[in-house]
């Protein structure tokens, strides 16, 4: 009962969150210079044209009435139509969200494979030099800027060596349709078209290796510190005492209240992953929804980037919200003082 | 003896693969764009890429050629009447749309009405020249426009008018005269069909074999555009052995790169495409035409053209390639600075400090380097620069008020239809004033005069006369510096042929003008 007042109130919490998010973004949205209808018209529009196509979309109305017109088709599930693909942005976001959330997801998966081990190791070997290599690699995967890496990759694997592919989903001309969940390697295998799943796999290694970088060294480091931090509590201290053999004391009594940290970064990184893998996909040519919402926002397309932030937005809610559930299950000590406060 | 068997056996498998495989081969071109596909429908197309896709999916009237010859397309024939109000287009009696259909008068009457319904893309083409219901169907295969008055570029503007299929789209009509089905599908005539789309990363068409239009030997087959921008995408591609043909935004380093391959050729034509500085003739200190003569003297051309940005020199305002239009009696202009300091001296501004806004696209690098040479120029003959760099949405609205238009704008303008009047009328008409195109504020009534009278003359020499006459007065008021007649620039694969610049559009890749020259 408690557990579902907590949620409720989150919840609640959300909304908000959302409604405010609307309303900034409505306005940043409209106040950025450039006018919508120019721009979606081409700088040889004529005059007329534009002051047609500003009436017919509304540009013309009070902003209050504006926003009252977007809030109106968001309550009916509407996001409107997208000036830049000249159709609706729900199944544009539709279209591109399950690419970029495949891409996510795998960036997510591989951080956390590579990250959280090299975290282990470092704090288990704690100022020898299997840690200085993991902190220094921690640290230039977290300065080197993603966009560098992207090329650095595409360069290596994809011009030099060659081989793997440095642009899309799929190689063209393959014949296959996304059309269960949308994520090529999860629909390949329903359809149990193996091809299909490796080459998915081939195309997404490189823009999630090169998305994946900095989140790795950042899941490093906070699981290294967080790990050092548990080792020097009493009970870890006992379990050296009474002869505890090394590998179980660190992954059954260290790892897991260690890994409560690591978690929520993962949670806050996989949601603001959404929005920032822009650069990954305008250079992989990846047909994500951050791309998509780039391009909205250069060419001032308002519905679209509406539509872009508010998906991002209540992705990065729901799964924030996900992330405290996740974390009072694997530390019951938060669930208690939950419950206490 | 079983050896002999196997060998023979192996061999004959091995040409019978070969023969399948040669039999069945495809002629795939891949060329990157680098920005996406907007809309393929015809009444709403407006940038290259627009075009781009527009010219292989559907068919017009006319099209247009490497010289700006219209030639027939849907239509076979045409006459215009001795006073050029009406224009009668008798169509080919085998063209037909890519289903089969065959095209008739009523599809162009209708193809016309729903762009002016819609009044989008290239629908202010036709704006006060040609309106709703001037256009009817005589017969089945005979097309009449009536236009409203004459209009000499009238027959330029034609290949802009997309032919669809009227019957496929009232069928699909829906609440918006078909706009939601066309930004998906096509109801067309053109060479190819639209494959796939893929919004954010590529665009495939695949040549349509029953075209009434036919094609060249060895055509091409399929065609893939690639969405980036990015450099090394493009040069992974290339030596991925993906890229055919790389688009005209390229960095020298990549076309370098990929001219190194062995594979790539690069081909560099002209085009009538022009850089400007434009100078606001309203605004202080550029109201003077000392000051816009002095900074015309001041202008390094060479380095910009042979250094900063490739490109072709341009003596008057018109670029060479409208070439019975081009004025050849206008000095070409100098870069002279012992001159700018006379002109300087000689302007209502002289011995003091003259402040001065140097606008550009903000990002573009090579408009950044061109506005810093401009201004340690000037600054040198006593101008006090402010560098003023703008995106492009912003160039759009500061153009729209002669307060906020800067003093020395760099503008690109490449003409919408293959006619001088679009260069013209466009850019200095007084009508268009208040636009990016036209940033100069010149308001002439002696050059709009000269326009309104080209553009009501079926005489071709005397349109040559009146055009010519402009260049020499736009070359005394100084208001618009040409720099350079844009070049367009791809690295193309050494198999693919057929590469010319249109002055039109995206017509130069409309892929039934390619081929394939290898095995």
């Amino acid at each position: 009962m408690e557990f579902l007042g907590f949620l409720a109130r989150r919840l609640a919490w959300s909304l908000l969150v959302l409604v405010g998010l609307s309303v900034v973004i409505f306005v940043i949205a409209r106040v950025v210079p450039g006018d919508p209808a120019r721009m979606a018209l081409g700088p040889r529009a004529s005059a007329e044209q534009v002051t047609e196509l500003q009436e017919k979309l509304g540009l013309n109305l009070p902003l209050y009435q504006q926003y009252g017109r977007f809030i109106g088709g968001l309550a009916q599930g509407e996001l409107g139509q997208s000036l830049l693909t000249e159709r609706s942005v729900n199944l544009d976001i539709r279209t591109t969200f399950p690419a970029t959330l495949e891409l996510v997801m795998a960036t997510v998966i591989i951080a956390f494979l590579f990250g959280v081990p090299l975290g282990v190791a470092a704090a288990r070997w704690k100022d020898s030099w299997p840690d200085n290599l993991v902190r220094a690699f921690a640290i230039v995967a977290a300065v080197m800027p993603t966009f560098f890496i992207a090329l650095l990759l595409q360069v290596l694997a994809g011009y030099v060596l060659q081989i793997l592919p440095t642009t899309g989903r799929l190689p063209t001309g393959t014949e296959f349709e996304a059309d269960i969940t949308g994520l090529l390697i999860v629909d390949g295998l329903l359809k149990g078209q193996l091809h299909v799943v490796f080459e998915a796999m081939r195309h997404l290694l490189l823009p999630a290796l090169a998305l994946s970088l900095a989140t790795m060294g950042q899941m490093a480091r906070i699981t290294r510190a967080s790990m050092i931090d548990v080792s020097r509590q009493d009970y870890i201290e006992a379990a050296r005492a009474f002869g505890v053999p090394d590998r179980v004391r660190l992954f059954k009594y260290q790892l897991r209240p260690a890994f409560v940290p690591p978690l929520t970064i993962m949670g806050l990184e996989f949601a603001s992953l959404i929005g920032g893998a822009f650069v990954v996909e305008l250079i992989f040519s990846w047909p994500g929804m951050a791309a998509y919402g780039i391009r909205a926002i250069t060419q001032k397309d308002l519905n679209a980037i509406m539509g872009v932030v508010m998906v991002s937005g209540l992705f990065f809610v729901l799964v924030n919200l996900l992330i405290d559930v996740l974390v009072g299950l694997v530390d019951p000590r938060i669930r208690i003082r939950g419950r206490r406060a | 003896m079983t050896k002999r068997l196997l060998a023979s056996t192996a061999t004959l498998a091995l040409a019978t693969a070969l023969l399948a495989g040669a039999a069945g081969a495809q002629t795939v071109v891949t060329m990157n764009t680098v920005q996406i596909f907007g809309t393929i429908d015809p009444a709403k197309i407006s940038d290259y890429t627009d075009y781009m896709a527009a010219v292989n999916l559907y068919d017009s009237l006319a099209t247009v050629d490497s010289s700006g010859n219209l030639i027939p397309q849907i239509a076979e024939s045409w006459v215009v009447s001795p006073d050029a109000t009406e224009v009668t287009f008798k169509l080919r009696a085998d063209a037909t749309f890519t289903d089969g259909t065959p095209i008739l008068a009523a599809d162009i009457v209708y193809s016309f009405e729903r762009l002016l319904r819609i009044n989008q893309g290239p629908a202010n083409l036709f704006a006060g020249v040609v309106e709703s219901g001037a256009v009817t169907a005589v017969d089945d295969t005979t097309v009449s426009f009536k236009l409203s008055k004459t209009f000499a570029p009238f027959m330029a503007t034609v290949p802009a008018l997309m032919i669809v299929n009227s019957d496929t789209v009232e069928a699909n009509k829906g609440a918006d005269d078909g706009q939601t089905w066309l930004a998906d599908n096509v109801a067309g005539s053109g060479a190819y069909v639209l494959d796939s789309w893929d919004r954010g990363s590529q665009m495939v068409i695949k040549r349509h074999e029953g075209y009434y239009g036919g094609f060249l030997a060895n055509p091409i087959d399929e065609v893939r555009w690639i969405i980036t921008n990015d450099e090394a995408t493009v040069k992974a591609l290339a030596a991925s052995g993906e890229l055919t043909m790389s688009s005209q935004f390229q960095s020298p380093d990549t076309y370098k790169a990929l001219v190194d391959m062995g594979r790539f050729r690069m081909e560099s034509q002209p085009t009538t495409t022009a850089f400007y500085l434009k100078l606001n003739s309203k605004a202080a200190p550029t109201d003077d035409v000392h000051i816009r003569r002095a900074i015309a003297y001041a202008t390094d051309y060479a380095t910009i053209r042979e250094v900063i940005f490739p490109g072709e020199s341009m003596t008057t305002v018109l670029p060479a390639g409208f070439a019975d239009f081009w004025n050849a009696d206008v000095a070409a202009p100098t870069y002279d600075m012992v001159k700018a300091a006379e002109e300087v001296a000689a302007s209502s501004y002289a011995g003091q400090e003259i402040p001065i806004t140097l606008s550009y696209v903000a990002g573009t690098l090579f408009e950044e380097e061109i506005s810093l040479l401009m201004q340690a120029n000037l600054e040198s003959l006593g101008f006090k620069v402010t560098q003023q760099p703008e995106p492009w949405n912003r160039v759009t609205e500061i153009a729209a008020d002669v307060a906020t238009t800067p003093n020395v704008n760099q503008i690109f303008f490449g003409p919408t239809y293959p006619s001088p009047d679009s260069m013209f009328f466009t850019q200095f008409h007084s009508a268009a004033a208040g636009t990016w195109a036209s940033m100069e504020w010149l308001q002439d009534p002696a050059i709009d005069a000269l326009i309104d009278q080209a553009r009501a003359t079926g005489d071709v020499a005397e349109q040559a006369r009146l055009y010519k006459e402009v260049q020499a007065l736009m070359a005394e008021n100084g208001v618009a510096v040409p720099l350079l007649a844009q070049t367009v620039q791809h690295a193309m694969d050494n198999c693919l042929q057929g590469f010319k610049a249109v002055p039109m559009q995206s017509f130069d890749y409309d892929m039934v003008r390619y081929s394939w020259s290898c095995p």
